[in-house]
Formats: structure tokens, sequence, C-alpha cells
């Protein structure tokens, strides 16, 4: 069973203004139709000429480029692809076809708080995540009271993570994200939680890096969000890029989808 | 995306913290908590000394074989450890694979150092055991590394190659719990190899090629008595006694290249 492979390439150039170029991006997974986990199956599936997978096109040519210090949106309905689509740009998924280039160091937020463990304390999370974000404990050292007083959570930090609220982990993992330093910021709908306070406290940070030219790609539902911090917005549908510009006409196009 | 022997800054942060993590984790919520690490050859050994020493007597012939059973229970649940917890790091640790990317490998080697941590404490406290057993310490103590890390490098390769396997077939973790089962007996930890020597040499020359049984024999050579059988001083033909550490590079190169061709997909697959 060989695989093509695409190619993901991570340059340092300073001079050319392109942040991320994406070129013929194909991707397709296999999903096992049954339970095709474990040997017994994999063997019977094989004896009666099964695949035991069917084969679901995700992407299907995507071209793009982003230049340094964009904003960019990207909108489409559940299961459009968007998520793959990040997913391949911070290097978890391979491309099965295309190329990919990114210029510059990227830091990926998937989700908040990767790797935080429920057993243990807010303290020893900290660091954890701080370390898959590339931090070292003495630049957490430094940091560790600033994000516990963003986070308002001081009196917690030696509690166990088990003991916090869903919105009190949220809290304490966005105050650890928002450290992370890089050139490229790629934004998994980490805003779609969150109470009114929460979502104040991102809206500030998001016109930071606004203000700041960061280069960020953000993948969300809220046209909200689009319009107010989006220098620029692609809509994806169905493995396709169907339009791609002004944030305002993309926030239309996205409503239109249902109309 | 090779294996680098020198890791970058970053995934040099992720592994110390990954290492640490797995190793609090461990005892998380016992109330004996590290102790454990201590405990659980100490026990082992008890239970192995009880049954085997005092009531089948056997090894009465074998100097300091307190000493001697416990460094090889000890060697052992070292590699068992080391092995099945790297076999089972990528499925564990599938969450983080999932959401940011960096070399798999780190998961695999965070995994077993923990085994490592545990392995170095246990030295210590089979030093100390070989100290009260009358043991005199030599320069040879020293070279007790060298089979140490041999065992360590054969139980990283079957991490890797199982360990990818695993990733899709989970079936692996159950047979290698079995194969475990097997190989205990096939391996002089319980009884002294010199009791096979008696009634077959050709066994025990089997025995001996076995990679396992090699470091375990070699460590007890260079720690506790000279008196021990080892695979270079019963074997005496060269090409042949190398055979364990050719066994060891070759699964580890194996190991290490599946690993690497299969990594890219671990992400999808787990």
């Amino acid at each position: 069973m060989k695989r093509e492979i695409g190619s993901r390439t991570e340059i340092y150039d300073d001079i050319s203004d392109i942040a991320i170029k994406v070129s013929g991006l194909h991707k397709s997974f296999k999903l096992p139709t049954e339970q095709a986990f474990g040997l017994k199956q994999a063997f019977f599936n094989r004896l009666r000429g099964i695949k035991g997978y069917t084969e679901q096109k995700v992407l299907k040519g995507l071209d793009f480029e982003v230049k340094k210090g964009e904003f960019i949106g990207i909108v489409g309905r559940n299961g459009s692809g968007k998520s793959t689509l990040l997913k391949i740009l911070a290097g978890i998924y391979y491309p099965e076809k295309g190329n990919i280039t990114v210029n510059g160091n990227l830091v990926p937020f998937i989700e908040l708080g990767v790797g935080f463990n429920p057993e243990l304390t807010g303290r020893e999370n900290v660091y954890m995540n701080g370390a898959l974000l590339g931090f070292s404990n003495e630049e957490m050292d430094q940091m560790y009271d600033d994000i516990w007083d963003f986070a308002e959570l001081k009196d917690f930090q030696d509690q166990k993570l088990k003991n916090y609220s869903s919105g009190m982990q949220v809290r304490l993992a966005f105050s650890i994200a928002i450290r992370a330093r890089g050139d490229i910021l790629l934004l998994d709908e980490v805003l779609a939680v969150g109470d009114a306070a929460f979502q104040k406290k991102c809206a500030t940070y998001f016109e930071s890096l606004k203000e700041k030219k960061q280069t960020v790609i953000l993948v969300t539902h809220s046209m909200e969000n689009v319009r107010k911090f989006c220098t620029r917005a692609m809509l994806i549908d169905d493995g396709h890029i169907i339009k791609s510009g002004d944030p305002k006409e993309i926030a239309e196009a996205y409503t239109n989808l249902w109309a | 995306m090779g294996i680098p022997l020198v890791l970058n800054r970053k995934n040099r942060i992720l592994l110390k913290e990954l290492t640490k993590t797995d190793f609090k984790l461990r005892y998380q919520g016992s109330v004996l908590g590290y102790l454990w690490a201590l405990l659980r050859p100490l026990l082992m050994f008890a239970i192995l000394y009880i049954v085997f020493a005092k009531l089948l007597k056997i090894g009465s012939d074998i100097p300091h074989y307190s000493v001697y059973l416990l460094c090889g229970t000890a060697m052992w649940s070292f590699f068992t450890e080391c092995a099945s917890q790297g076999i089972q790091a990528i499925v564990n640790r599938g969450d983080l694979l999932r959401k940011i990317s960096f070399p798999k490998y780190i998961v695999v080697v965070s995994a077993t150092l923990t085994a490592v941590i545990n392995m170095l404490i246990n030295l210590a406290v089979i030093v100390i055991f070989a100290l009260i057993n009358g043991v005199t310490p030599t320069w040879s103590w020293l070279l007790v590394f060298i089979p140490l890390i041999g065992l360590y490098l054969l139980a990283l390769g079957i991490a890797f190659l199982l360990g990818s396997i695993n990733v899709k077939y989970r079936d692996i973790t159950s047979i290698w719990d079995v194969l475990t089962q097997a190989l205990f007996y096939a391996v002089p930890i319980i009884y002294p190899i010199a009791l096979v020597a008696e009634s077959s040499a050709t066994a025990a020359k089997v025995i001996l090629l076995n990679p396992i049984s090699q470091c375990i024999q070699d460590i007890r050579y260079f720690l506790i008595t000279n008196e021990t059988i080892t695979t270079w001083n019963y074997i005496n033909n060269k090409f042949i006694a190398i055979i364990p550490v050719l066994i060891i590079i070759v699964l580890l190169v194996i190991g290490a290249l599946i690993f690497r061709k299969k990594s890219k997909f671990f992400a999808e697959e787990v």
C-alpha cells in the first residue's frame, strides 16, 4: 500500500514577503468501514478482498498564498476541510499531493491547552503546556506570575486541573497561549468558548495581533470576527476555495451558503 | 526527517518535560508514590527468593545468590517496562500527536526514560545489597553500563518496531504481554544458567544467544561475581558469541527505519 506524499518545506527568508504558499494541495483520508482495527479484521478483509476502508477526499486542489502581516480568515461549513487544511499547514498531517512552503516559525493552536492533564496541578500543567510551545523552564519561570494574573486564577495554581471548571481551564490555557511568539500563528476556533469577559479578552488579543501586523490564519465560524479583524478571508466548501478576498464579501457569501 | 542524535532546543525542552510528566503520572495518587519504583522489584525479588532459593533450594552454589537474583529481576523489570511503555507511547500520547507537530520518536524515548530512571534507582539498591552481602567493589563495576546500554537499546529497538505497528493493530500490546511471559522463562533469571549447562551445553548456549540473557549475565558478571557464566566465556567461537550484539543492532536499525516511515501517518491513524 504505497501512498503518494506531497511536500512541506520550511524556509526562513526575511526578504520575501510571502509567509505561506500552497499549490495543488490534495488530501484524502482512509476511513475504516467497520471495525478495521486489529489483526483478525485486517486478515479477513484481505481474504474477502474488502479494502476495509472508504476513501474520503477532503481537500481537492487548493492554491493560495499568504503574505506577511496578513490576518486571514478561513470560513466554511462543518466538514468543508478547514481544520484539515490547518493541520497540514501545521505539519501534523502530511499533504497527499501538492506543495507547501512555510516561511518562518509557525505556531499552531489547533486546540487550547494541548497536553493538559487532569491529574497534574495547575502549576505543572503550565510548565508542560509551555514546553509544547517551545518555552524552557527558565522562560516559564519569568512568565509564570503574568500567566496566572491574566487568567485570574492565582489561588488555584496548586490544585489539580481536574478540580477546575472547564471555563477556568480555558482561561488558563488561553493565558499561556498568548505568550507564544512565532512569525505565523494558526488559530482554530480557539475562541468558540468562554464567557463574555473571556470573549472580550480574546478580542483585545486579536486587536493587538492586527496592530502588530502579525501573520495570522484564523479558522472561525464567527463572521463578526472575520469582519472586525481579518484583512482577507477565504471561503472553503467541499474541499475547494470557492471565494477569496474582502472579508465583508466573504462573510456575506458564507451566510448565503444556506440561503 | 531523520533521527538526529542531537536534539534542537525546542525538542530537548519537550523531551525533558514529557519525561518529567510521565514519571510524575506513574505514581500519581498512590500513598507511597515514588517508593513503588523501589518496592516493586524488591517485592518481586522477595517472592522469587522464597520460592526458588528457600523452597526449591536452587542456586546455593552461586556466591551472593540473593543479590544475583535481585539483580536479575530488577534488570528484567527494566527491560519489560522500557519495551512495553515504549510500545504504547504513541497510542497513549495520541492526543498530543493530533494537535502539535514534533518528531514522534520523542514520545517513545520519553516513555522509556521513565524506566531508565527507575532502573538507576534500583541499581543503587542493588549496589547497597551487594555491599551488605560482602561483594567486594571493583573497577569492573563501572563496566556495568555497557550491558545496561545494550539492554536499553534492545528495548528501544523493540519499542520502535512494535510501537509503529501497534498504532494500527492494537493486538500488538496483548501479543507482547504474552511474549514477555514466555521470554521470562527463556532468560536465566530465576534459574542459574549452570543448571541448564549441566544437562545440555547446547541448550545453555542457545539461551545465552538471547540478547536479554547476554546483557543480564554481563551485568551480573561485572557487578557480582566473575564466576557468572556469560555469552563471552561460555561460547568459544567469537563469531557466534557476537550474535546477541548483532540482534540488538539489527532490531534497532530496522525499528528506527520502520518507525520513521510510519510516523508520518501516526497523527491520522492513532
